[in-house]
């Protein structure tokens, strides 16, 4: 507050080997400001998060605390600084309390036991006003409460600068709304974030500044948000300007008997039920909805993931809904997940082996593979989808998310579907990358390839998709062209946690047949 | 002419960009180490040799091999298991029921011997596969089903025999172990075969690709459309199978089955695969790797005993090894990061 900043770096350069992953970054960070970090993939950003919490040390330049050097530090030095790293996946023990939690390892004791009482009380006075019970189990907790939990974690240890790695992934609409507020209210008590995100929309949102990296060069520092525009943003980390895909001048292809399109009747499984809905052949079809609404559900039992009764007719023949991913992909389905590491990649296996672990029929005889025909297949993703990576052979775990992505989508891809269903097929992915899928998708639909796009960034759906299909309390509450829906529509139809007590709040031009 | 040469080296070996030494040294490191187990029997053989020049002659080598057989197929039986991510502490005691069903319906029920034979994999086979639904239908824990599978049948075997030795299988059902062509055993023959089947079955089929996915991330290989249910319980059955056999292999070579047959052979057969790369997190391993682990743990048993060490030292030095084992599974994984 009085002109030095809390954490500044001066000149910093980082080599690994011969690479230099930062050359000469000057970063400051004012103390009870929300500071945001973009950048691509490998532009340096880990790198200096790395440094800035003390698990790098920089090969030049040096890390300054309220303007005082640090010299070399490691993990417990910076953390005794104040300043705490709270990573992607947020490091807390299931089975114990939130309390428990709170003060992991740092616990009151009396002797060598573990003072229950004074431990529940000093809790329940810290987490007063945030919503969470001390003695509730952490596992239960929400993902975003994960979230919550981890940053107190990391103010009750004495934190004064939180730096959150990605922390809205996987949190839905209204979860990342609660995270903000939580952060706001903590920046209005003094505490200073960094928060690193791909979406230009969050840094607008949640930071007072931001800061750019590009190939190891910061080419924005300390630049205030409220004078900046998402399409700035964008062109800082690129480099240029960003030619945003637009679905509007899409020409629809017709269904016909080489062109089948897909009707689902009767889907019903615990919890939703789904009358009927059909997607057209070419067509891209947005589910929106909470978890637990029914669009993530029914992507999964369409795919087979999740039992549910039901039939699928296609060209006139009804079929019950396969019952596993291996029935769905015989018949034409493929599913991207959600989540990249839990159920997408085999992280310690080869780039070329996860993209033909869907098609190996197809590329052997009698259980055989022939191994040209898989290195062709293989050859020709890796350039079709210019994966960035030392070679098919390496493993895929070392890769960045996006080209990670890229490796699911060349695996689906390999599968000849001929109806795609992509959950939140763009997230964690930089802003170039995501622009590239969604150019591969378009381009795949004018061959007839239906797409199902389920996911919760919402302007991105509304100029990818042609209709959004939104769900609540487990049904079909909307059924709309893309292009009359505008994202407060959705928020309010398919978002709205009032739609949890009554009935969702419809537009005037809502089939009737589908109110509940 | 040698200051000419090495002005005309400096050149062309500056270009070489960095970035590539450094990123090849931790690929080296870890394809040393998933090959390690060939450079430890290498330097052990030599050892061996120098300690004692029979350690090379023939008949030791034979011996070598007759004995890395059962242990070999064991190995293969365990590595099915751990490479989609389970354990099977049953193969051992499987090997001795099911030799001793066979057996006892040959010489009892008076069965034509080859039907004994098959009788005895089929339910060494059958074993697996009832392993393999505990595992996934009812989703019991690998290592604690196996454990009481184990129990089970080691009780099943002493109960059957009374505590005596079955002996006097007819010479036709001993003839696998004892037989030599042109005097060299027949039996490491058997284990020749097994490990060609499983190196193109790990390497070149779709069943191969689905037991390393499985193991290497099950829910990512059910998304993408592995059956991973079924393919477990196939480890877990040809696991059985190929257990049978070697129970076969055990009983005909020693021409006698104990009231523990095959109990000893449990640990080396969990450790072999492991010190030859296979990963107990599943996913990882190839059949060259348990080759040599096999051959290592042979060597080391059969040599220990050729210089001399008395034999109330091997056990002690076989526990050391399976630790080593270990420890260097968790180097590959933690410390180069391949997990």
């Amino acid at each position: 507050m009085d002109g030095t900043p809390l954490l500044s770096t001066r000149n910093v350069i980082k080599r690994f080997g011969g690479v230099s992953a930062l050359k000469g970054v000057s970063l400051a960070v004012e103390a009870g400001t929300v500071h945001g970090l973009l950048g691509e993939n490998g532009a340096g950003k880990s790198t200096l998060v790395k440094i800035v919490a003390g698990l790098h040390n920089p090969t030049e330049g040096e890390v300054l605390l309220d303007g005082v050097p640090l010299g070399p530090v490691d993990v417990k030095a910076m953390e005794g600084h104040g300043v705490f790293l709270v990573t992607q996946e947020p490091a807390i023990v299931n089975p114990l309390s939130v309390a428990e939690n709170l003060m992991l390892g740092r616990w009151p004791r009396r002797g060598v036991w573990v003072d229950t009482r004074a431990m529940y009380r000093l809790a329940g006075d810290y987490l007063e006003g945030t919503g969470l019970d001390p003695r509730g189990q952490a596992g239960r907790l929400s993902a975003v409460d994960r979230r919550k939990l981890n940053i107190l974690r990391a103010l009750h240890s004495g934190g004064r600068l939180i730096i959150l790695d990605e922390p809205t992934t996987a949190l839905t609409m209204a979860d990342r709304k609660v995270l903000f507020d939580f952060m706001r209210k903590l920046k209005g008590e003094g505490v200073t974030f960094m928060f690193i995100s791909h979406y230009n929309e969050e840094i607008l949102e949640i930071c007072d500044a931001v800061s750019v990296l590009r190939d190891g060069d910061l080419v924005a520092g300390n630049r205030p948000v409220a004078a900046t525009t998402s399409d700035q943003l964008s062109e800082l980390v690129l480099g240029h300007g960003l030619d945003l895909f637009s679905r509007k001048g899409r020409v629809p292809v017709a269904e016909s008997a080489a062109r089948p399109g897909w009707t689902f009747t009767d889907v019903k499984a615990r919890g939703f039920a789904v009358p009927r809905l059909a997607l057209a052949p070419g067509e891209i079809v947005g589910f929106a909805g909470l978890p637990g609404s029914g669009a993530q559900e029914l992507a999964r039992a369409i795919y087979g993931l999740l039992p549910a009764s039901g039939t699928v007719t296609r060209s006139g023949t009804a079929k019950p809904l396969p019952r596993d991913p291996a029935a769905a992909l015989k018949t034409g389905i493929a599913f991207l997940s959600e989540d990249r590491l839990k159920d997408g990649i085999v992280g310690i296996h080869s780039i070329a082996r996860n993209i033909s672990l869907s098609s190996l029929g197809g590329l052997s005889q009698a259980g055989v593979i022939r191994p040209a025909r898989e290195k062709v297949l293989v050859a020709d993703f890796f350039r079709r989808l210019s994966i960035k990576a030392r070679g098919p052979e390496q493993p895929v775990g070392q890769l960045s998310g996006g080209n990670q992505q890229k490796v699911l989508l060349s695996r689906l891809l390999a599968t000849h579907p001929k109806l795609l269903i992509l959950n939140e097929p763009t997230r964690g992915i930089d802003v170039g990358v995501k622009e590239e899928v969604h150019r591969l998708v378009d381009s795949l639909t004018r061959d007839g390839v239906t797409v199902v796009i389920v996911t919760s960034d919402l302007d991105e759906m509304l100029r990818t998709v042609d209709r959004v299909v939104l769900f609540a309390d487990g049904r079909i509450v909307g059924d709309h062209p893309a292009a009359d829906l505008t994202k407060d529509d959705v928020l309010d139809i398919a978002f709205s946690t009032a739609g949890r007590s009554g009935p969702p709040r419809l537009r005037q031009d809502q089939p009737e047949t589908i109110a509940s | 002419m040698s200051a000419q040469s090495d002005h005309i080296a400096a050149p062309a070996a500056a270009p070489v960009p960095v970035t590539r030494r450094r990123l090849t040294l931790g690929q080296r490191l870890s394809a040393g180490l998933a090959h390690v187990v060939w450079i430890w029997l290498a330097g052990l053989i030599i050892i061996f040799g120098v300690l004692n020049p029979f350690f090379f002659s023939t008949s030791n080598i034979q011996n070598v091999l007759v004995q890395a057989t059962v242990l070999g197929l064991l190995g293969l039986a365990q590595s099915l298991v751990l490479l989609v991510g389970e354990i099977d502490l049953s193969i051992a005691a499987i090997t001795g029921l099911s030799s001793a069903l066979g057996a006892l319906a040959i010489q009892s029920l008076g069965f034509p011997v080859p039907v004994g034979i098959a009788l005895g994999i089929g339910i060494a086979t059958l074993i697996g596969f009832v392993n393999g639904l505990c595992v996934t239908k009812l989703r019991m824990v690998s290592l604690i089903e196996s454990l009481g599978m184990m129990i089970t049948l080691q009780g099943a075997l002493l109960a059957l025999s009374k505590g005596n030795t079955i002996t006097d299988m007819p010479d036709s059902y001993n003839w696998i172990g004892q037989a030599t062509v042109g005097g060299w055993p027949v039996m490491p023959l058997v284990l020749l075969l097994a490990f060609i089947v499983m190196g193109f079955t790990l390497r070149r089929t779709i069943l191969g690709r689905s037991l390393y996915a499985t193991g290497g991330n099950a829910a990512a290989a059910l998304v993408a459309g592995i059956r991973v249910s079924r393919v477990k319980i196939i480890a877990f059955t040809l696991s059985g199978f190929i257990s049978g056999i070697a129970g076969w292999m055990l009983a005909s070579w020693q021409m006698a089955i104990t009231s523990n047959q095959g109990d000893g052979f449990l640990l080396y057969a969990i450790a072999a695969p492991i010190i030859g790369g296979v990963s107990v997190f599943g996913g990882r391993g190839g059949t060259l790797g348990i080759l040599g682990g096999v051959l290592l743990l042979t060597v080391i048993h059969v040599g220990l005993a050729i210089v001399y060490v008395p034999s109330f030292y091997v056990t002690m030095i076989g526990g050391v090894l399976i630790f080593v084992a270990v420890a260097v599974d968790a180097l590959r994984v933690n410390v180069l990061g391949e997990g």
